[in-house]
């Protein structure tokens, strides 16, 4: 009996300091970028969700495709009935590893700088991204995470009709601003 | 006036016509949501409730329409990059219904525990139901 209550109050310790180590946010601000000579072309999504644990440096992020705001309605209808398909594919997400940081780093103030590595999956297609970026504690004690990286269109399976190809750009940047806290 | 001039100015004034629409369909913005009819009026705890318990049905349904909201405020978020989030509450504790004001559009009366109808967008679930470009309707 006192051998189950020693596994079951070292179980729940162990649990207890591996939930400390991770950090959410409800609140990620996710941005892409298209910059031609003919048109420049950018939305924004602050309802990105994330969830970092320390201990692993595992990452998984979601974003809403619908949840990108364009300052044009119709390059937002554009993005989403003809591009991305959104009522087919409502969201992208992102299933990784950081490296380059310990959970001992995220506990004083600092920035520091990492590699993020995993599977984007979006349009239905799933593919390898690797990116570089920041990671680091704030002065408020949120855990801000930044990258930016590119990626094709034609990779996730997304056609741009002929005409207004010389609109978009081939490589469309990918700006990731994400402040956890933790859970 | 000979009939080949009249064409002319025909085709001539359809060419204006089409340009100025397709100038203006270009440069058009998304409206205001207060002005925009629901397709739906919904209760949060119900809108929580069927994208967990269906969502590709709940997605079919509600992702991209206008709904109108009602519930109590659980939260009013802090300001974060010109907008502020509104939660509703669910019964779950762990789940609301989230909804993205600007923050102009946010009535200083609004405060948690007070009863809301708000209008907005809804993009889908994901720890939370989402709605954006919401609008407080009186």
């Amino acid at each position: 009996m006192t051998r189950n209550l020693l596994i079951t109050a070292a179980l729940l310790a162990s649990l207890t300091a591996s939930a400390q180590e991770r950090y959410a946010t409800r609140t990620g601000h996710i941005s892409f970028h298209s910059d031609t000579p003919m048109e420049k072309i950018e939305a924004h999504n602050h309802k990105a969700t994330s969830v970092f644990d320390a201990t692993t440096g595992a990452i998984e992020m979601a974003v809403l495709m619908k949840g990108f705001e364009f300052e044009k309605a119709l390059m937002q209808e554009h993005f989403n009935e003809n591009y991305v398909e959104s009522d087919k594919f409502p969201k992208a997400t992102f299933k990784g590893k950081i490296t380059g940081i310990t959970a001992e780093d995220l506990k004083k103030p600092g920035s520091h700088a990492v590699t993020v590595e995993g599977d984007l999956t979006m349009h239905g297609v799933t593919k390898p991204v690797k990116a570089t970026g920041t990671m680091g504690m704030e002065p408020t004690g949120a855990i801000r995470a930044t990258s930016t990286f590119s990626i094709k269109p034609e990779d996730y399976n997304i056609a741009i009709p002929g005409m207004v190809r010389d609109n978009i750009a081939k490589e469309i940047a990918i700006k990731v601003e994400v402040d956890h806290t933790k859970m | 006036m000979p009939m080949k001039r009249i064409v002319i100015l025909i085709a001539l004034l359809a060419v204006i016509g089409g340009g100025w629409y397709a100038w203006r369909e270009y440069n058009r913005t998304a409206g205001p949501t207060s002005e925009l009819e629901a397709a739906e009026a919904i209760e949060a705890a119900a809108l929580l409730q069927a994208y967990t318990a269906d969502e590709n049905a709940a997605n079919a349904r509600f992702n991209g329409k206008v709904l109108l909201v009602s519930g109590t405020v659980r939260e009013v978020k802090a300001p974060e990059n010109g907008l502020v989030d509104v939660v509703l509450e669910t019964g779950d504790p762990l789940a609301g219904v989230v909804c993205q004001f600007a923050q102009a559009d946010v009535p200083s009366a609004l405060t948690a525990g007070a009863p809301a109808r708000i209008k907005g967008i809804s993009t889908g679930l994901l720890m939370d139901v989402v709605l954006q470009r919401c609008a407080i309707v009186e």
